[in-house]
């Protein structure tokens, strides 16, 4: 599995975790499906938790002044800025 | 104050008393579904299982900015020291950061993580619901005015002394212990302590119960 894909894999497991999406509705997910807004389960809580998670998983730290509503809004802003994070 | 529990109890004299930590704040309201299952096939193998409510949590009339988490570790320490016969302490995620005053024949942890951990999430939601709300708030900035009066996170309004040793905590060493995590090594299931929305997982329990009857056979309990 390339580096891409295995950002990918570790994303959509970590929200099928947090917002208990199920493997079929997470595997669904593509670049323009909403999140933040989108679905209900997706609250303030619900950013923190990936945030926290994403850190672990992927061994990355997050910075305040890097989360900005845009991050949140699809799969694919998530996506493109956990591949930015992991890549250094 | 003596705090609310639930206690299961088998038919006939128990083998031994497991006590729950259950995780602390709002993962403990994601997992209690799943570990009161766990202490229902508990009691089925011969167990008595064990839910306090943590001072400030649940029922208890102590309010939460009262707390702290050496005030958690005495009174589990009180509780467990209250119990006739062997006590297991299995504490999930958080509670492994204060189970390890209690005087227990055995420890069982699942999935323990740090405090440093927990507060972060707590503060980067406070953080984000600021930011819905139209309100500029930061880590550092939530930070440096805990050092001087409690705060609101998530609901939760902790005081300066939980949040600096919330921040500092990690799990202590006990003897003998077991540390299982999710996963073929550990108990198949999934991280219900994340989930945005309370779930239950009736496989999980099940293997929850038999690792912690396993274990304590392993360590010649029962």
């Amino acid at each position: 599995m390339t580096e891409a894909n295995t950002v990918d894999a570790t994303l959509r497991a970590l929200l099928a975790d947090v917002l208990g999406l199920g493997e079929a509705r997470a595997a669904a997910l593509t670049e323009d499906s909403g999140l933040f807004g989108e679905l209900p389960e997706f609250d303030s809580m619900a950013v923190a938790t990936v945030l926290t998670e994403m850190e672990d998983r992927l061994g990355i730290l997050i910075d305040d002044d890097e989360i900005d509503g845009e991050i949140f809004e699809t799969y694919g802003n998530l996506l493109a800025f956990s591949q930015r994070k992991v890549t250094g | 104050m003596s705090e609310h529990r639930l206690r299961i109890d088998p038919a006939g004299t128990p083998r031994a008393t497991i006590l729950i930590v259950p995780p602390l704040f709002e993962e403990a309201n994601r997992t209690r579904r799943t570990l009161v299952l766990a202490m229902r096939a508990l009691a089925t193998d011969g167990f008595a299982a064990v839910l306090p409510d943590l001072p400030g949590q649940n029922e208890s009339l102590v309010p939460l900015v009262e707390v702290d988490l050496v005030r958690w570790q005495d009174a589990l320490a009180k509780a467990v020291s209250g119990i006739a016969g062997p006590v297991i302490v299995a504490s999930l995620r958080g509670g492994a950061l204060i189970d390890h005053k209690a005087k227990a024949a055995a420890w069982w942890r699942l999935a323990p993580v740090g405090g440093a951990s927990l507060l972060r999430t707590l503060m980067r939601a406070r953080v984000s619901a600021d930011r819905e709300a139209g309100i500029a708030s930061s880590l550092e900035g939530l930070q440096e005015e805990a050092k001087t009066a409690p705060l609101l996170l998530a609901g939760n309004r902790l005081s300066s002394a939980m949040i600096m040793q919330l921040g500092a905590s990690e799990a202590q060493v006990v003897e003998p212990l077991r540390s299982a995590g999710l996963g073929a090594d550990g108990i198949a299931g999934t991280p219900l302590w994340l989930r945005a929305e309370p779930g239950e997982d009736a496989a999980m329990s099940a293997a929850i119960a038999a690792d912690i009857a396993a274990w304590s056979k392993t360590c010649g309990i029962s």
